[in-house]
């Protein structure tokens, strides 16, 4: 029953993403450099927010619409990330000064 | 209404399949906007004028509290989803409730701090960043607000009817959307709590 009610899979993503945000904390506890400090937010962030899509939110699982889910998914990644880095490309990153 | 057995419950009609379709299509908008909060918040994150900046108003406490919670809660919401697909009832509904609880439990928590936040003078009009920080934050709970609520009206129907295709659909797409909100509050604790305070 705790088997069944407990599978392996959900526990270790969850253990994942617990490690994963005490690891982000470092950021504020160890004296790294900005450019180390921002690698560890990224990387800890995507692992955990692919964790949730793949692992918990099943994303892979629908087999006939798989296909058109991931360009879904993608295609509002990368007009999400097209908006923030567009922006502080302009605003930001001085291109427009 | 044709059903096919070999899928799970919550995909078992067509009909089933396609709101999880849309439901996906629609988390792709959120995508979108949650975007273009944090461009904004980027953009405005240093212009503090004459109130504080984050690194002065942010503290790490009750966000790491937030922060166990709404994970916890995206953990015990994917349980209730398996216990469902296993046709666990009540337990089920236990983690489904947990869940709700966990959701209320991050949003006093985030109300507690807007308070403090106002009360040591960083309110919406203080300046550009805390306006952007207000927005992105406040848009974020405003969503686990609607899901609480949503939440518990799919918790009823699920003890009124039990497990059917209805109300495991509802209750499959409500994990989505639980689970989305739990991804944008990850890049909140990485990009606005700890890159304010590193």
């Amino acid at each position: 029953m705790m088997k069944q009610l407990f599978p392996i899979r959900h526990v270790l993503g969850y253990i994942a993403s617990l490690v994963l945000s005490a690891a982000a904390l470092a950021v504020i506890y160890l004296d790294l450099s900005r450019a180390a400090n921002l690698v560890i937010l990224a990387v800890t962030a995507i692992i955990q927010a692919s964790l949730q899509l793949f692992l918990f939110m099943h994303i892979g699982e629908s087999a006939d619409t798989k296909k058109e889910l991931y360009l879904n998914i993608a295609y509002a990644l990368f007009v999400g990330l097209v908006t923030i880095f567009g922006t502080l490309f302009i605003f930001v990153w001085g291109w427009y000064a | 209404m044709k059903i096919d057995a070999s899928k799970p419950l919550e995909y078992s009609t067509e009909e089933n399949s396609n709101k999880i379709f849309g439901f996906w299509v629609f988390l792709g908008a959120e995508i979108a906007l949650f975007a273009t909060l944090f461009t904004v918040y980027f953009v405005l994150v240093d212009r503090f004028a004459s109130g504080p900046n984050g690194s002065e108003l942010f503290e790490i406490g009750p966000v790491l509290l937030e922060t166990f919670l709404l994970l916890t809660s995206s953990f015990t919401i994917g349980l209730a989803i398996h216990a469902m697909r296993h046709g666990y009832k009540k337990a089920m509904m236990f983690f489904f409730g947990i869940t709700l609880l966990m959701g209320l439990g991050f949003l006093a928590i985030e109300i507690t701090e807007f308070f403090t936040y106002v009360h040591e003078g960083a309110t919406l009009q203080t300046s550009a960043f805390l306006s952007s920080l207000f927005v992105l934050l406040g848009t974020h709970g405003a969503h686990v607000t609607f899901g609480f609520l949503w939440g518990t009206a799919i918790l009823i129907q699920i003890k009124r009817h039990g497990i059917n295709p209805a109300t495991a659909n509802k209750s499959f797409i409500f994990s989505l959307y639980w689970h989305f909100l739990d991804v944008v509050w990850i890049f909140i604790f990485s990009y606005v709590y700890l890159k304010g305070l590193m």
